[in-house]
């Protein structure tokens, strides 16, 4: 791809950006295990977490509004953009989610909240700019497959899943190994090193869980994006649509400064079109979107469906 | 299998809910004796084009059904959000509804029913009568009076544009709401009446 040749540091921007998440999961790990060490309740660890779900859960909307710059707007405001999410709300038979632009140049989308009630539907001022009508119809119908599916909600709990799981397995070698201290005074020795190769085992088994669940997690992701696009592609009878879309977009993404991209990834899971471009196979195992290759295949499947007899 | 449907992200395309067209005969004679309004003659299916050779065909075949019918006169028209139109005139109303009956389950048999979006039915006032606006003010109130058909809901609901603006008379389509209650299945969610501005429905 052009987009490769022009960026050729975008490989290890990747790779670091993987990092920064993998370290942050590990790092919220890290610091309710220390919240446990320097002396709370393992009740009070899963108050912790299911807050931190709770948040997220209930506040995705919001978080997600806020933390791209997206303004509600209403139909006043943005009657063309209303237009397009009022028809492909009625024929698909779903409730209407709010409409908000943010003032971004990156052409991207995004869907948000926990389920149809409270969604968001947010596009940037950038996509409206570069795509025509039916294309931008297109990308609207992918972001309200997303509130269909209620992707926001299966992902949060998804991650979170995956982050209790390492977090509990933590918690229960830690209380184990407390309980074996205490054994420890007691018998004078004799079971340290012992005690010392748990320790290690079940760190090593909590961060391979964590590992595990990272990649699933992005698995998902991508699964969910495929069933997005191929869901919208249904609604608006039209996959070629999406795919020009999609080829848009992309194109359009590699072009913009790499600062806003920077901004913009630790967002991407609720993306139309992830904000760095790459393609690198580790990296296909780690994104949280499909490639480009692998979305317009479907498409072109889709297409060739519609096309045939019923 | 709601939650499983979820858990896969899956959604189905919604089929269309064609029976209660069948109340409009009644809702007519509703409208006439209380609001002063009779059809225009006029009505017009919308529906989302789909690719393909497959979705041709049958719009050729709704076009040759129609066409048998002899005062009948239809054309087609699309819209600036990408939509079909077939507008059909007709002066007699249970005419018209049948035929625009035949455009949807003719679509419906070729498994296009999930590309229908509304349908919309016009009226307009009764010279001199109650919702003649003209005789007074010389002018007409309103653009134009419509009953708008939602296929994936089943039910309908009244667009009054004004004339000259994009903005809707919301009074009067709060009373024609009312009004049509005991005839037709009024929408009561009402973030789903959207306007349909410039619809080629006269």
């Amino acid at each position: 791809m052009a987009s490769r040749t022009r960026f050729p540091a975008d490989r290890g921007l990747t790779a670091r950006m993987l990092s920064t998440v993998f370290l942050l999961g590990l790092l919220y790990a890290v610091f309710v295990t220390v919240l446990f060490l320097v002396g709370l309740k393992l009740v009070f660890i899963l108050v912790i977490a299911f807050a931190l779900l709770f948040v997220q859960y209930f506040y995705s909307d919001r978080i997600a509004l806020y933390s791209m710059g997206g303004k509600i707007v209403t139909r006043e405001q943005a009657p063309q953009l209303h237009g397009v999410v009022d028809r492909l709300c009625a024929m698909a038979d779903m409730p209407k989610p709010q409409v908000a632009i943010a003032n971004v140049d990156m052409p991207n989308a995004f869907a948000t909240g926990r389920d149809q009630k409270h969604a968001v539907v947010c596009v940037t001022s950038g996509i409206l700019r570069r795509l025509d009508e039916p294309e931008l119809e297109a990308v609207l119908a992918h972001e309200l497959s997303h509130v269909a599916h209620r992707d926001v909600a299966v992902m949060t709990i998804a991650s979170f899943l995956g982050i209790l799981a390492g977090l509990l397995t933590r918690v229960l070698a830690y209380a184990g190994l407390f309980g074996g201290f205490g054994g420890n005074n007691r018998n004078q020795g004799g079971g340290g090193g012992q005690l010392a190769l748990i320790e290690i085992g079940m760190l090593a088994f909590s961060a391979l869980v964590y590992a595990i669940s990272f990649v699933l997690i992005r698995t998902l992701s991508r699964y969910r994006e495929l069933a997005a696009d191929r869901s919208g592609a249904i609604l608006i009878g039209q996959p070629r649509l999406l795919a020009q879309a999609l080829v848009k977009v992309t194109g359009e993404m590699s072009r913009v400064p790499t600062r806003d991209l920077r901004a913009a990834e630790h967002f991407n899971a609720f993306f139309f079109a992830p904000a760095f471009v790459k393609g690198v196979s580790l990296s296909s195992l780690f994104s949280t979107h499909p490639t480009l290759e692998r979305r317009l295949q479907q498409l072109t499947e889709l297409e060739a469906q519609m096309g045939r007899a019923t | 299998m709601k939650l499983f449907d979820v858990l896969l992200g899956r959604t189905k395309p919604v089929q269309p809910n064609l029976d209660h067209l069948f109340g409009l005969p009644g809702a007519q004679i509703t409208l006439e004796a209380s609001a002063g309004l009779r059809p225009t003659g006029q009505a017009g299916v919308c529906f989302k084009p789909a690719t393909g050779q497959q979705f041709a065909e049958t719009a050729t075949e709704v076009e040759q059904l129609l066409d048998l019918g002899g005062d009948t006169k239809i054309h087609e028209e699309s819209d600036s959000y990408g939509y079909r139109w077939v507008v059909i005139v007709n002066d007699d109303f249970s005419e018209l509804i049948n035929q625009v009956h035949v455009v949807n389950t003719t679509l419906e048999e070729h498994g296009w029913g999930p590309q229908l979006l509304c349908s919309v039915f016009s009226f307009a006032p009764i010279p001199g009568g109650a919702a003649d606006a003209t005789a007074s003010t010389g002018a007409p109130k309103v653009a134009g009076t419509y009953l708008v058909y939602l296929y994936k809901r089943g039910t309908f609901y009244p667009f009054v544009p004004l004339p000259a603006t994009e903005k809707r008379d919301s009074d009067s389509e709060r009373l024609l709401n009312v009004t049509l209650a005991s005839d037709l299945a009024m929408e009561p969610d009402l973030e789903r009446w959207f306007p349909l501005w410039g619809l080629p429905v006269h």
